[in-house]
């Protein structure tokens, strides 16, 4: 029996196919592994390699009313013949895993998992992300009755994600401090060690909450193109949101604090206390960075109306590297010193000419 | 009382627009025009209070759904429905069919009773077709002319739940949200769009 009958929709009005996580696994996604015949044909099997997005609404349809979200079968095809990796690409661009995968319950008992993809339009690496959001269901892969795995069968729901959280931000900062920011943080995250992620997801999860206050730090956390927990103790990367590059009050903050201080003596400080900070984070960091990087945070929040402590103003020299190192034409090495001796070639640059001056008489 | 889906299967649930309640229930209770599915009953509500609808009311997500009448709508056995001043009109191919009123429930005796976090919506008919608006005229079904007994009045629809999470909006709101944790990687995400220099 179909949802539709000669056209005329069986779902009373006033009612929506509106499932639990739980129906989803238990009832729907079980009885498809079993091979049973679904109520009423209310779920497709999709390829979701042939069908894009916004052609699942119409495959997709519950009767005649509006609808928010559309479900459906699928089965996961392996991108290579003997790795465990899904291929979820169509025609128009691929979905993405994002986050981590949440365990569902029923009652007290773990009965599967969600997963959370993104629809870029494109192909990797250079993908546009989509407002499209999908939710895949799989079923706890061991059961206790012995019986065995979905076959690769798992339950989908697909919306379109409401945008009100998003930080309208300009294309300059993403296009030059975003650049050199994302890749030398890359470096400064490349070897956590698995506890560590924990704490960044923390720091991100605080930061995270007060992103509407503090638009001017964002840090960024991202997995190179698979879920986290898919890889974890991988390589995590972070990325703090600097000001944009028009603004050289932040840049020239180190001097403006403390004028007194010599360049050279300053400049072998800080590349001092960035290499044990590498050196740091290398090893198994502890508490101790993460103190580090939230002063380095508080600073750039707080403006530079106070002279920030040893640890916040070590950290700026790191800073205007991550700025200029990027954009600074040829250097592609991501030596940490160099990346300091280019903060302190080119910030001042920028600044006031005083500066300049005072800078360019003590390098020589 | 069950979900009134009948013999739907699992997932369905009762997740109405408001132009579904007016055009669909409201209209036709008022109407005597049978409704499937008859699926909201008609309550008499003096003797019950907010929180203990479930198995009097259609329950649909956390809210419950009742027809009462008019002049019995807002004294309840513990307290009493104040209208919270806001109203909105309901729309069925760009017309006028119907309002939605806000009300509060206050524990006690008028006019002191203690405001409590239960909120109904209150649906009714327009008063007078072709009166506010010139959209309004044409609406009222020719039926209603050989029932000149039909008092469009007569009926209300209620729905009723307890406000803890802020705004409730039944489905629309419903399904499209993400969680906090999935905003955040998202955003984080946002960095797979940067490609590097070469």
């Amino acid at each position: 029996m179909s949802i539709t009958v000669n056209g005329e929709s069986r779902v009373p009005p006033g009612f929506r196919f509106h499932p639990t996580e739980e129906e989803l696994l238990d009832y729907y996604l079980r009885k498809k592994v079993a091979g049973k015949k679904v109520d009423l044909d209310i779920m497709k099997d999709v390829d979701l390699n042939r069908l894009e997005p916004w052609d699942i609404q119409e495959k997709c349809r519950i009767g005649s009313a509006p609808q928010n979200d559309w479900y459906f079968f699928s089965h996961k095809d392996k991108k290579y013949p003997t790795g465990t990796r899904t291929n979820r690409a169509t025609a128009a661009g691929f979905w993405k895993a994002t986050g981590r995968d949440k365990a569902i319950y029923g009652g007290v008992k773990r009965i599967g998992m969600r997963k959370t993809l993104v629809f870029y339009c494109g192909r990797a690496p250079n993908g546009q992300k989509s407002d499209w959001i999908m939710h895949e269901y799989r079923l706890e892969e061991s059961r206790d009755d012995g019986s065995h795995s979905s076959e690769g069968w798992v339950v989908c729901r697909v919306f379109k994600k409401k945008s009100h959280y998003r930080i309208p931000e300009s294309s300059s900062s993403k296009n030059t401090s975003s650049v050199a920011g994302a890749a030398k943080t890359k470096e400064i995250f490349r070897s956590c060690s698995e506890g560590t992620l924990d704490q960044i997801i923390q720091f991100l999860s605080r930061s995270c909450k007060h992103e509407n206050e503090f638009p001017i730090v964002n840090p960024i956390l991202t997995d190179g193109g698979y879920a986290v927990t898919a890889s974890r103790g991988a390589s995590v990367e972070s990325q703090a949101k600097l000001p944009p590059l028009e603004n050289p009050s932040a840049i020239s903050l180190p001097f403006d604090c403390s004028p007194h201080v010599g360049r050279s003596s300053y400049l072998q400080d800080s590349i001092h206390v960035l290499l044990s900070v590498d050196q740091g984070y290398n090893e198994g960091p502890e508490v101790n960075d993460w103190a580090a990087l939230d002063r380095l945070v508080a600073s750039h929040l707080n403006g530079q109306s106070s002279c920030p402590e040893q640890a916040a103003f070590s950290f700026c020299p790191t800073i205007n590297g991550l700025l200029y190192g990027g954009c600074g034409g040829d250097s592609q090495e991501y030596n940490p010193a160099d990346m300091n001796l280019w903060a302190f070639t080119r910030a001042p640059d920028s600044d006031s000419p005083s500066t300049s001056r005072r800078q360019s008489a003590s390098v020589d | 009382m069950g979900n009134g889906a009948g013999d739907l299967p699992p997932g369905f649930r009762f997740f109405p627009s408001d132009e579904e309640l007016v055009v669909h229930f409201l209209h036709r209770k008022a109407a005597h025009l049978p409704c499937y599915p008859d699926v909201i009953p008609s309550l008499d509500p003096r003797h019950y209070d907010p929180w203990d609808l479930n198995g009097k009311a259609l329950p649909g997500g956390n809210q419950w759904y009742f027809f009462t009448r008019r002049a019995l709508s807002r004294v309840w056995a513990s307290g009493y429905w104040m209208p919270t001043g806001v109203e909105k009109p309901v729309t069925s191919a760009g017309r006028n069919v119907g309002i939605k009123k806000y009300l509060a429930f206050y524990a006690g005796q008028a006019p002191v009773g203690i405001k409590t976090n239960w909120v109904m919506h209150e649906y009714h008919l327009l008063d007078c077709p072709g009166g506010t608006s010139a959209d309004d005229s044409g609406w009222r079904p020719s039926k209603t002319s050989g029932h000149p007994e039909v008092d469009f009045n007569e009926w209300v629809l209620g729905r009723v739940y307890e406000s803890d999470f802020g705004s409730q909006s039944s489905f629309y709101d419903d399904g499209t949200e993400l969680s906090c944790l999935d905003e955040m990687f998202l955003s984080l995400d946002d960095l797979d769009e940067i490609s590097l220099p070469k």
